[in-house]
């Protein structure tokens, strides 16, 4: 699904991020986990092609993302708060991406409802916009409007900062359940707990370079303990 | 002392001093222009006025018409001017006196270039009364009543700015004295230069402006005190939610999705609100030239404000995209909408808003069939032409874009770079000469026909003009994302 090859960036002379080659296979969940500056962000918005490379390519669904808009149409993410159109109410931003994304009003109203308990009355016909709601409700926006039209990749910078414990648990329901299994999930976290419950896959990042890509096991949170607290 | 020097900071290290040594020059220069021309305008007004009105005191119809002054004064700054509260949200826990930072806050809007105005119009006009036959004194008193009276309409732009209903009331009061003057003719406009009359005449009467400015001071003291919290007057105002829908637009289909946004934008935010009412504007900017008799046969002139007339939402909104979108630049990156459908819901937008600037200047017809003809042929330009110049100059403008805050005067260095500079030879001069040389050389009519067609032929090759810039948007792309990121 997502092919990286020679991927790499750098600002002056110092090498912020480089990966030889990495293949995420549809469907997997991919947790990154890593310290700050470790390169996480750099990496997805790579993928987005949001930054350029320095040098090498980012092909999702075999279509570089450089070259082509075509990939666009099958992926979506939330990565900071510039995913957020802050003048527009919540039902006015879910319906904007909702139309960009080819899906009707009905369509949207079903989808919306499965996140009645993760709202929690709180988001859905407040009469408020965006910039009027606390961080942890734009971020419930934000993290919801991702999903909206059934992506094929959907891109997560930490999901679960700003949200309060009973929104993590919450979140961490809806991404493992059934109609994910085929989103192909990318998502960071500094939360090594929540990545491991969500992902199936776990790759490490240290100083820009990948340093452990393990398939999950019952062992991984232990030995990714071990890693952080020895650092 | 604390609070000044943590102001000299803020304003020091503020980033438009980084801006280029060439835009500070330019701004610079245009700056000393604009006080230039008020410092003569100041002191040629009483001399002119001494030739002219032979049967009145210069001094007696300047001061007849202080109250349209005051009204030019006021809606400038109502737009204009930013008040300087919303940095104390950080102060309010620290051990200052509550006391000691309203008087702050409201010492600091003293220093507003808007308050130089006595100085640059007023001082001048003092000065040729006393070179005429009045006393020193007499000079004086009259020129700080106005003084008063104009820093007196600064605090009064404190308590109306935080409330449209007031300032809509004020407007009107205004207008309908005016109207009552010229329609009715009353004198009630008159009735407010008595009072400058009356302190020329005795200068003890200074101790009224006086108690008129402390009172404002006082007024507003207690005010801004009272709402000194930050959910009441000094932090970010919740807006109301209203309307949105624009249901009409759905016969647009898709294309009707960003146009839809951008009119919430529009609507909704401070900055392109007064952006919009700026362009408004500019549909009278023809009065000033088709009005006078000496422009009639510059005819470069009349197309210059032509291009103004209905060009005016284009130039000062298109100027600004893409970084109206700054905020939310990453999200219409990744999302499913391309380069080129984003481009052209711009363009849309402009094209209307031009369409329906020129159906609103039809009345112009009144100067005349050829003055209109000017008219809708620089809208055509400006429809197929002034747009993606319009367009190119925007994506220079990497400055990300504070939506909800208005802009403040003379700080506008947003998005300055010569080349935008250079783009006005195609904004403005191209249309002049398109027009201008084949009717010269053939005939108006010619000149006519060359103006529109150019804006014909670009609407019909449209298409192709929007693929030539959206690669130029592409190749920038990565550019303008990291430099709004900032």
């Amino acid at each position: 699904m997502i092919q990286l090859e020679n991927l790499s960036k750098k600002y002056e002379e110092v090498t912020v991020l480089e990966v030889a080659s990495l293949s995420i296979s549809k469907g997997e969940h991919f947790g990154l986990v890593g310290n700050n500056g470790a390169g996480k962000t750099t990496l997805f918005s790579l993928l987005l092609d949001l930054i350029r490379p320095s040098s090498g390519k980012v092909s999702i669904n075999k279509i570089e993302v450089a070259i082509s808009e075509a990939w666009k149409k099958d992926t979506a993410a939330f990565i900071d708060d510039a995913f957020l159109i802050d003048y527009l109410t919540p039902e006015e931003y879910f319906a904007f991406v909702a139309q960009l994304r080819k899906v009707s009003t009905t369509e949207l109203d079903v989808f919306l409802a499965q996140f009645e308990e993760f709202f929690n009355g709180e988001v859905l016909a407040q009469k408020k916009y965006i910039r009027d709601f606390s961080k942890g409700n734009q971020k419930k926006v934000g993290l919801a409007a991702a999903f909206i039209g059934k992506p094929e990749v959907v891109i997560l910078d930490e999901p679960f900062a700003n949200l309060d414990p009973s929104s993590q648990i919450r979140l961490k329901k809806f991404l493992t359940n059934d109609q994910n299994t085929d989103c192909t999930l990318l998502i960071s976290s500094h939360d090594l707990n929540h990545v491991t419950d969500v992902c199936d896959r776990i790759v490490l990042l240290e100083k820009g370079s990948i340093i452990k890509d393990t398939p999950k096991s019952p062992e991984t949170l232990k030995e990714l303990e071990a890693y952080f607290s020895a650092q | 002392m604390n609070l000044f020097s943590l102001q000299w900071k803020e304003s020091f290290r503020a980033p438009q001093w980084e801006a280029k040594a060439t835009i500070k020059i330019l701004i610079g220069v245009v700056s000393l222009y604009f006080i230039g021309s008020f410092l003569f305008l100041g002191s040629v007004v009483y001399p002119a006025l001494n030739k002219t009105v032979l049967e009145r005191e210069p001094l007696e119809v300047f001061n007849s018409v202080l109250l349209l002054f005051f009204f030019a004064e006021l809606i400038i700054r109502f737009f204009f001017q930013q008040l300087p509260v919303t940095n104390i949200q950080s102060l309010i826990l620290l051990p200052f006196k509550k006391r000691q930072i309203v008087n702050h806050v409201m010492l600091r809007s003293v220093f507003s270039p808007f308050n130089l105005v006595p100085f640059i119009i007023y001082l001048p006009f003092a000065i040729s009364m006393y070179r005429d036959d009045y006393l020193e004194t007499q000079a004086l008193a009259w020129w700080l009543a106005l003084l008063m009276t104009t820093l007196s309409l600064n605090f009064l732009l404190y308590i109306i700015n935080k409330n449209n209903t007031y300032f809509v009331a004020l407007v009107l009061l205004l207008l309908g004295t005016i109207a009552l003057d010229v329609y009715a003719e009353t004198d009630l406009g008159k009735m407010v230069g008595i009072p400058f009359d009356a302190v020329v005449n005795k200068p003890e009467y200074l101790v009224g402006f006086l108690l008129l400015l402390c009172g404002m001071y006082a007024v507003l003291f207690f005010f801004l005190k009272k709402s000194f919290y930050l959910d009441a007057g000094l932090g970010k105002k919740r807006t109301r939610v209203s309307g949105g829908e624009y249901t009409i637009l759905n016969f647009l289909g898709d294309d009707a999705l960003i146009l839809r946004n951008d009119l919430r934008m529009i609507v909704r935010n401070a900055r392109p609100r007064q952006i919009a009412l700026m362009s408004f504007l500019f549909l009278f900017y023809g009065l000033v030239f088709f009005t006078q008799d000496i422009y009639r046969d510059m005819e470069y002139v009349m197309v210059f404000a032509g291009i103004f007339v209905t060009g005016g939402f284009t130039m000062t909104f298109g100027n600004y995209v893409p970084a109206w979108d700054s905020s939310y630049y990453k999200l219409l990156m990744t999302q499913n909408i391309s380069y080129k459908k984003y481009l052209l819901s711009k363009w849309n937008l402009m094209a209307f808003v031009t369409a329906v600037s020129a159906l609103l200047a039809i009345p112009y017809v009144y100067f005349g069939w050829d003055i209109l003809a000017i008219v809708i042929a620089g809208a055509f330009f400006n429809i197929g032409l002034n747009t993606w110049v319009t367009l190119f100059g925007g994506l220079l403008n990497k400055t990300p874009m504070k939506l909800n805050v208005k802009a403040k005067a003379f700080e506008n260095t947003q998005g300055f770079s010569m080349t935008q500079f250079v783009l006005i030879i195609p904004k403005m001069v191209l249309p002049v000469l398109l027009y201008w040389l084949p009717s010269f050389f053939i005939s108006p009519t010619a000149g006519f026909i060359s103006l529109a067609g150019s804006g014909i032929v670009a609407i019909i090759l449209r298409d192709k003009i929007a693929n030539w810039v959206t690669e130029l948007y592409k190749k920038q792309k990565h550019e303008t994302i990291e430099a709004f990121n900032k």
